[in-house]
């Protein structure tokens, strides 16, 4: 959605009209069912509220709104919200929490020293190593980069416009840095972890907000570069 | 209402901010978010307010009973305040009975309103002995971004303010406006990264400590104190907090006048 | 139902108001149409009370509508999907929806009082019912679907309402549904058959019919019946709910259309 003109609002292969759940979107014929699309019979219906997205033969619906489903290899922040002896819960934003196995903690931790290890509150960085069928994944912090967060500050954007936020070949992430100066990493779970002065988290954190409020309509990359130039 | 999970980094992120004199939504310490009030959504209740403080809504409806007088006060009638926090205002929210948290807002939302007289319960009489007034103020939450104690509060007072005794439905005469006196405005601060703020959103309410609730009534006289969660203040602290409910709780009474 | 209440009523007022008495009587007697088919609030046979939907009225929750159907206002919003909390009700293949109605103390003319109310766990589970059809719960195994709804006035068919706005608010939040379960009342008073009850029609009327209906196939989820239809009126409260829900799809969806920009 990055390049559309706010005048006609129809990129190239879209269409962005809003479907509601339930409507039919054409004969099925030999199209292919995408994302958020159904059948009823003979008929597509759209299953979610969002745009109608037509590429070539498939048909999708991109959301309005939807949860964070993890997949293996996603970067996510998480909080830990309890622990055993030898596994922590790990709140990824997700409908159901992620299980962090001793094994997989940064560093060695002994038996029964979870706790002290990282305790209930704790915000870190981890990868998700993998996913079963009722989606229960399992992540893992034995990977170049991935800790305990201590400092900087955790905020959040829905899960689906995290492709804006990193915009196309990460130019938006791009601007939120130079323009605030500080250490961004963004999680595939929709939480963005930030460092840097106080007026720079502050930037971030405005233009973030903008992008909550109005990043489904289009025009948003030129949105968020006013907010920073000012 | 459970325990919300404190993630570490927002304490210490508060307590960065506190220290340059700033908050999470670039606020100043004594500003509060954009405030609405509405007044009578609500066509069944006798009277109601709603309020939103930000992202925090609430209804405040006013409902008429009638109750026996106790047999040493035959003319006094009777005020109750409920205060409901049901899971529709919150993610972080479970199901069942009362929490302590809404126990405890109803009776310091009852306090304030009580203690200030503004409504005299001798004068809520019908036939004496018999039959008496019972004025019931139900405070309830449809949206919790923090501050619910003086948003149900400012409800409150706007409610009674415009509520109408239901005579002519309990067949006991004609219907008439409550008579409310003077008006009491309750005003918060919460301890947050190490020093008092007004009108806190949840981050910080979550992210804080104690919290003191004052209601002020015309003229600055003071109605009712109450310091909710543990920690200390000092004097220098409660001194400055008098100060600023002093110039909010006069901004908020000449809002209300205008309405 | 309505029978029994009336019985009760008239008990109570023999004692206390004789002229109420002869205005509640039996059915039939309380004047609410006539004889061009003009109701007491002005309305024809087949119209519906104005209807008005928001959506995204509740910024801290997940999806939310508000909506209000004559005097009725009510509120509904969406958390999730999310853990399953407590345990126990979590199932292994698909997410649970956990659905609260409620009706706030000063939404009838007598305050309710909160608490425990077995007509608000019975509409719970009747609208949990509903929704379960429509919502692709195998979509979030082991997890849950809040969904609150709050009555805050209430003037007939507040169950109607309240599933109508849960729906709305499931869109907004983004959980995928095969349809929008919309729901319409319809009844019968003087004899004659009326769409969408008010207060004084529920309560004087011979029957109240509502029905939960998904707007593109005609499909049900949702029906109960109370009074005495003959199979002619039957069918025709049955069509005024039909096409009355076809009416407030089309504002259901216009609401949406308002929130996030439906233009093409």
């Amino acid at each position: 959605m990055g390049e559309d003109s706010a005048s006609d609002g129809r990129g190239s292969g879209r269409d962005i009209k809003l479907v509601v759940p339930g409507e039919a979107l054409g004969p099925a014929g030999d199209r292919i069912v995408g994302h958020g699309v159904g059948r009823r019979g003979d008929l597509l219906i759209a299953t979610r509220l969002g745009h109608l997205c037509e590429q070539g033969s498939e048909v999708s619906v991109v959301p309005v709104k939807t949860a964070y489903m993890p997949r293996p290899g996603d970067l996510v922040v998480g909080y830990i919200e309890g622990m055993r002896a030898n596994i922590w819960f790990i709140d990824i934003g997700a409908p159901f929490n992620a299980i962090l196995p001793m094994s997989l903690a940064p560093g060695k931790v002994d038996y029964g020293a979870t706790r002290d290890a990282m305790d209930v509150g704790t915000t870190i960085l981890c990868r998700v190593q993998e996913v079963d069928e009722s989606h229960s994944s399992v992540v893992t912090m034995k990977g170049m980069g991935l800790r305990k967060l201590n400092s900087g500050f955790v905020d959040q954007v829905p899960p689906h416009l995290n492709a804006q936020i990193i915009g196309s070949k990460g130019s938006m992430i791009q601007m939120l840095k130079e323009a605030s100066d500080c250490r961004i990493i963004v999680g595939q779970n929709g939480r963005l972890w930030i460092e840097g002065e106080p007026e720079g988290v502050r930037l971030v954190r405005d233009a973030l907000k903008m992008i909550r409020e109005t990043g489904h309509a289009p025009g948003l990359a030129g949105r968020v570069q006013s907010l920073l130039d000012s | 209402m459970a325990n919300p999970l404190v993630p570490g980094l927002l304490r210490d992120h508060l307590s960065e901010l506190a220290d340059r004199d700033e908050r999470v939504d670039g606020r100043g310490q004594w500003d509060g978010r954009e405030l609405t009030i509405e007044v009578n959504p609500l066509p069944n209740a006798e009277g109601s307010a709603k309020v939103t403080m930000g992202d925090t809504i609430v209804f405040v409806g006013i409902k008429f009973q009638i109750q026996t007088p106790y047999p040493d006060r035959p003319n006094q009638g009777g005020l109750m305040t409920s205060a409901e926090l049901r899971p529709v205002a919150g993610r972080h929210y479970e199901p069942g009975p009362p929490s302590p948290e809404s126990i405890e807002m109803g009776r310091v939302v009852d306090r304030g309103i009580r203690e200030s007289g503004c409504l005299d319960v001798d004068a809520l009489c019908i036939i004496p002995g018999e039959k008496a007034w019972q004025v019931i103020i139900d405070c309830f939450a449809i949206s919790d971004d923090g501050n619910m104690f003086d948003a149900f509060g400012l409800a409150a007072i706007v409610a009674l303010k415009n509520a109408i005794v239901p005579a002519e439905r309990f067949d006991v005469g004609e219907d008439y406006p409550l008579p409310i006196s003077l008006m009491p405005i309750m005003c918060s601060y919460h301890k947050v990264g190490g020093r008092f703020v007004y009108d806190a959103s949840r981050e910080e309410e979550v992210g804080g400590d104690e919290r003191i609730h004052i209601t002020l009534g015309d003229d600055g006289h003071v109605h009712s104190l109450q310091k909710g969660l543990k920690g200390v203040f000092t004097a220098a602290e409660f001194d400055e907090i008098m100060t600023a409910a002093r110039q909010r709780v006069s901004e908020l009474q000449e809002i209300v006048n205008n309405l | 139902m309505h029978r029994a209440l009336r019985g009760e009523f008239r008990v109570f007022l023999t004692v206390e108001n004789t002229e109420c008495v002869m205005k509640m009587g039996g059915y039939g007697d309380v004047q609410m149409i006539d004889e061009d088919g003009k109701r007491v609030d002005g309305r024809g046979p087949g119209d519906l009370r104005p209807i008005e939907i928001e959506v995204g009225v509740v910024p801290v929750a997940d999806g939310s509508a508000s909506i209000r159907w004559g005097a009725n206002y009510a509120i509904a919003t969406v958390y999730g999907p999310m853990e399953a909390h407590p345990r126990k009700i979590s199932r292994q293949e698909r997410a649970v929806l956990d659905v609260r109605y409620n009706m706030a103390p000063f939404s009838t003319t007598d305050r309710m009082r909160p608490g425990f109310n077995r007509r608000s766990r019975e509409i719970s589970k009747v609208t949990s019912d509903a929704l379960e059809s429509v919502v692709q719960l195998e979509l979030y195994p082991r997890s849950k679907i809040r969904v609150e709804i709050e009555v805050l006035c209430a003037e007939a068919g507040t169950r109607c309402v309240g599933l109508t706005a849960a729906s709305v608010a499931l869109a907004d939040a983004g959980i995928p549904m095969t349809d929008m379960v919309v729901s319409v009342a319809s009844g019968k008073i003087n004899g004659v058959v009326v769409c969408d009850l008010n207060k004084e029609e529920d309560n004087y009327g011979e029957a109240d019919l509502p029905m939960g209906v998904l707007p593109n196939t005609g499909d049900l989820v949702f029906l109960q019946m109370d009074g005495d239809l003959s199979p002619e009126e039957f069918q025709q409260a049955w069509d005024y709910n039909v096409n009355a829900a076809q009416a407030v799809h089309e504002i259901m969806v216009a609401a949406l259309a308002d929130r996030y920009g439906g233009g093409e």
